[in-house]
């Protein structure tokens, strides 16, 4: 059987330069992950979850190897296309939330599909609908502020899901949760996962969202330790 | 993954979009943008009052045929405020920029470009120069009319040619969206820069 791979990692590196000192942040990755695959990415910080987050999303570049989402080398796009793969391709769960604070949750998950082109009265009606499946549809009008942690994490998973993407990247999506808050987020994102065959990567430190992952990537300084089967 | 016209129609975000968004941040962080458009309004109403003296002096020196008129010095006084409103905009518009640090930041996971986020920022600055020039110019015209009224009479106003009026006004609010405008280029430019990483790991 082929392994239909979405994202392709390459031999991925990323240095920063700290006051004359090398940091390696990630120094040789060679990952794939399936379409539809959920794969949680574990380790310390300090170990370059996020950075590989970042690399992964396009908001970075690498120091060294390549990044190709769909087959296409990321590195080779530029700012505009880079836009446009953030816009519809990817969505981003975020461990606070960053909801737009101006804007009530129907705006705030309507918001990418502004940047997308999508008329607004379409782009309305698409947020009603997904803030409905997360279980919002009662709290359209409130604004951040006005919502719980839970809440806003799931408008913010509403909002990741505006433009249909086909990857989702959570950082640490349930580190500012409670626990029982935290396992109802973890199985809408495992629902979109298994039922919306959505590719999920998520950076976790949490044992539930690692226990229902597909694959569990270890990482240590900058390079993977260990790949588990979930 | 869609093909390169795709990719090339793919994001957007209008002026319409813009304002709206603008409108948004305006209204929900109105302390901020209050005392913006208080900066503006001044500087406009102080310009616009020694306008309207040096108009109200014109019209009465000419139906009267005495000679009264506004000193040189003070067309330097309103330069000064003019230029001190710009620097206090300028100000406030990267106060702005840090507090929406991350959020400028997540604008750019969900797609913004560099434009977008200039667009947003010289967009609210143009919303904030219009009504504090307005606002500016009604202070600016009941001032010099008080300043001159006791010389010339108050009923000068009526005397006064409308075109006149409409010109000083149209100015003065096209002066005040101008200001605002160029003094939120700076900011407008840093919050656009901004690396969407250390955006997202900010904190205030």
């Amino acid at each position: 059987m082929s392994f239909d791979s979405i994202i392709e990692l390459e031999d991925l590196a990323r240095f920063y330069d700290m006051g004359g000192d090398t940091v390696k942040a990630l120094d040789g990755i060679d990952l794939k992950i399936g379409r539809g695959e959920y794969v949680s990415i574990v380790g310390p910080s300090g170990s370059g979850k996020t950075t590989l987050f970042n690399l992964v999303g396009g908001l970075d570049r690498p120091t060294r190897g390549r990044v190709y989402i769909d087959g296409i080398d990321i590195s080779k796009l530029d700012a505009y296309e880079l836009a446009w793969l953030r816009c519809r391709r990817i969505g981003y769960i975020f461990q606070t939330f960053n909801l737009i604070q101006v804007l009530n949750a129907l705006e705030n998950v309507a918001l990418p599909t502004v940047f997308a082109g999508v008329p607004r009265d379409e782009g309305l009606k698409k947020a009603e609908k997904l803030l409905q499946s997360v279980g919002l549809g009662e709290r359209l009008h409130h604004r951040p502020t006005e919502l719980s942690a839970g809440q806003q994490q799931r408008v913010a998973i509403a909002r990741a899901l505006a433009n249909d993407p086909t990857i989702i990247l959570a950082d640490e999506p349930t580190g500012n949760l409670d626990l029982n808050t935290g396992t109802e987020i973890i199985d809408l994102l495992h629902g979109l996962n298994k039922k919306g065959g959505l590719t999920l990567v998520a950076a976790t430190h949490d044992l539930k969202m690692i226990k229902a992952s597909d694959r569990i990537v270890w990482m240590r300084d900058g390079r993977i330790e260990k790949i588990e089967r979930g | 993954m869609g093909g390169e016209a795709d990719r090339r129609s793919g994001v957007s975000f209008t002026v319409r979009d813009a304002s709206r968004l603008g409108f948004d941040y305006i209204k929900r962080r109105m302390q901020r943008a209050a005392i913006v458009m208080a900066s503006i309004a001044l500087a406009i109403a102080f310009l616009s009052s020694l306008m309207m003296t040096d108009l109200f002096y014109r019209v009465y020196s000419r139906l009267s045929g005495a000679s009264l008129s506004v000193e040189t010095y003070q067309y330097w006084l309103v330069f000064v405020a003019l230029i001190v409103s710009v620097v206090g905009i300028t100000n406030a518009m990267l106060i702005a920029v840090y507090e929406r640090y991350r959020e400028i930041g997540t604008m750019k996971c969900l797609g913004a470009l560099d434009a977008h986020i200039v667009m947003l920022f010289l967009v609210e600055a143009i919303i904030q120069g219009l009504i504090g020039g307005a606002v500016g110019f009604l202070l600016g015209v009941l001032t010099g009319l008080l300043s001159a009224g006791f010389t010339t009479g108050f009923d000068i106003i009526l005397k006064v040619p409308v075109l006149d009026l409409i010109g000083y006004m149209i100015g003065s609010v096209a002066l005040s969206i101008g200001l605002s405008a160029v003094a939120t280029l700076y900011p407008a430019w840093r919050a656009a820069r901004l690396n969407p990483v250390e955006a997202l790991r900010f904190e205030l």
